[in-house]
């Protein structure tokens, strides 16, 4: 990959140019397809995660910890690994796909003899464009999140002041780091773990379908696995 | 070309070898069985046929030129550089001196016929955007694309795939083509249509053309200069 990233700055003006277009396809289709989808879901695990929270919490008088839920649960953990989740199945699937379709149609191999690096030209674009969506996402979610979060709490009588003194008390500029960094390696991860099973793929079309399966599965393992370290190493 | 250590490993390479054979097999097992030795070797110029049935050993004369894969015996010299002992970007670079038309043609998919024909143009020359695009509209003309360069490759016929994947081979002018079964599916005049456009070079000389094919047609063995027939990967001269 290094190798790939050090040709790529060597790469032709109009070389350049034609990574930028695919560049922008992916993050169009990745980001921009997506945000409605990332939007509606947000919305509504926040509106039943606040809802649900405001109602056991207030039977305590521990409504305070209302902000502790909404940063810990949805912010920090459950939206990075929803959104995660929606780019691997809408995106990933299509990454490992067409990887494996360039593979067993000799696009690879044509590339090849051309003198073109298909990590460049089929691979490095997908992953700068996934880190760039899954990151992207991750703010929409967030967004959204919290702004439905107020929704929930506003239906049980919360004002907005009262909301947002809530949940800054626990929201930091690390959870803007923790967002980035879990944007950058989980894009990463479902550029790399698709596009290596796509490419592959050795027998013919009917091994597509098994290599699209094993690429999503490895990717949400390593999700999860890498959800579970970030957490070690923040803490 | 942009320059990078790749390309200047080559060119002191190229410059030792200048003069040599633009292609040359020696003593590679096509077939793997070390008693089936083939022997070939092209001067500036020449085109020449490999012809061969199925499971003959012309399957592999591609790839070997180009490469791709490594001969398990023997040596494989394009303009006698052992092209197996190359690096993976040195090949890269290397390739950008060849031609090559894949079985199948192996068009990207998701590209038109006109991008497809564009792309070792964008990627392997300093060439401004302006001047890629005179290049590729030369190429488009030159290889009757103009009507269909819109097109995806899947919305193209055979014929229409075959030219676009022969004028994104010649695209940087290689002094050296490696054709795989070009004719199959295409007419007997579509074929030397396809052999003429190919093996004249932008100067108008002729480049070194080797072709793999099934057999020839009267009219396609009269644009060959020379044609071998590859028998259990064995070669010997066919009679024109």
């Amino acid at each position: 990959m290094l190798h790939a990233v050090r040709a790529a700055a060597r790469l032709t003006r109009a070389g350049r140019w034609v990574m930028l277009r695919v560049l922008i396809n992916q993050i169009r289709f990745t980001a921009l397809q997506a945000i409605f989808l990332v939007a509606f879901l947000a919305a509504i695990l926040a509106f039943l995660v606040i809802s649900q929270s405001i109602r056991q919490l207030g039977r305590f008088g521990a409504i305070d910890n209302l902000g502790t839920i909404m940063v810990v649960a949805v912010i920090r953990e459950l939206g990075p690994l929803l959104t995660a989740l929606i780019v691997v199945s809408r995106s990933g699937t299509a990454i490992a796909a067409e990887m494996a379709t360039n593979r067993v149609m000799g696009e690879v191999t044509a590339l090849e003899a051309m003198g073109i690096d298909p990590y460049i030209y089929l691979v490095l674009p997908r992953m700068l464009g996934a880190i760039v969506s899954v990151a992207t996402l991750m703010v929409v979610f967030d967004a959204v999140a919290l702004t439905s979060g107020f929704v929930a709490a506003a239906t049980s009588g919360m004002s907005l002041n009262r909301y947002t003194s809530i949940v800054l008390k626990t929201l930091s500029a690390g959870d803007v780091w923790l967002t980035l960094a879990k944007g950058i390696f989980f894009g990463a991860a479902v550029a790399l773990f698709c596009s290596y099973h796509g490419l592959a793929v050795k027998a013919g079309p009917t091994e597509i379908p098994q290599a699209v399966t094993r690429g999503v599965v490895a990717t949400i393992v390593a999700i999860f696995i890498m959800s579970a370290l970030f957490v070690v190493i923040a803490s | 070309m942009t320059a990078s250590r790749g390309s200047v490993f080559l060119s002191q390479e190229m410059a030792k070898v200048a003069g040599a054979p633009p292609l040359a097999y020696r003593d590679v097992a096509l077939l793997g069985r070390p008693d089936r030795l083939f022997n070939l070797t092209l001067q500036a110029g020449e085109v020449v046929a490999a012809i061969g049935e199925e499971n003959s050993g012309i399957e592999a004369l591609g790839p070997l030129a180009l490469g791709l894969t490594a001969p398990a015996s023997g040596t494989v010299e394009v303009f006698g550089l052992p092209i197996g002992e190359l690096s993976y970007y040195d090949l890269l670079v290397f390739r950008r001196r060849l031609g090559y038309l894949p079985q199948g043609d192996g068009l990207l998919q998701n590209l038109s016929l006109r991008d497809n024909v564009a792309l070792p143009v964008r990627f392997a020359t300093d060439h401004k955007l302006r001047e890629v695009d005179a290049k590729v509209g030369q190429l488009i003309e030159d290889f009757r694309l103009r009507a269909i360069a819109g097109l995806r490759p899947a919305q193209a016929n055979e014929e229409d795939r075959r030219r676009a994947a022969a004028a994104r081979a010649v695209a940087l002018n290689p002094k050296l083509v490696v054709l795989e079964l070009p004719f199959v599916g295409l007419t007997s005049r579509a074929a030397m249509d396809l052999l003429e456009r190919v093996s004249r070079s932008e100067d108008g000389g002729r480049r070194t053309v080797l072709l793999t094919s099934r057999d020839l047609t009267p009219s396609v063995r009269g644009l060959v200069s020379r044609a071998v027939r590859v028998v259990d990967g064995v070669a010997s001269e066919d009679a024109k």
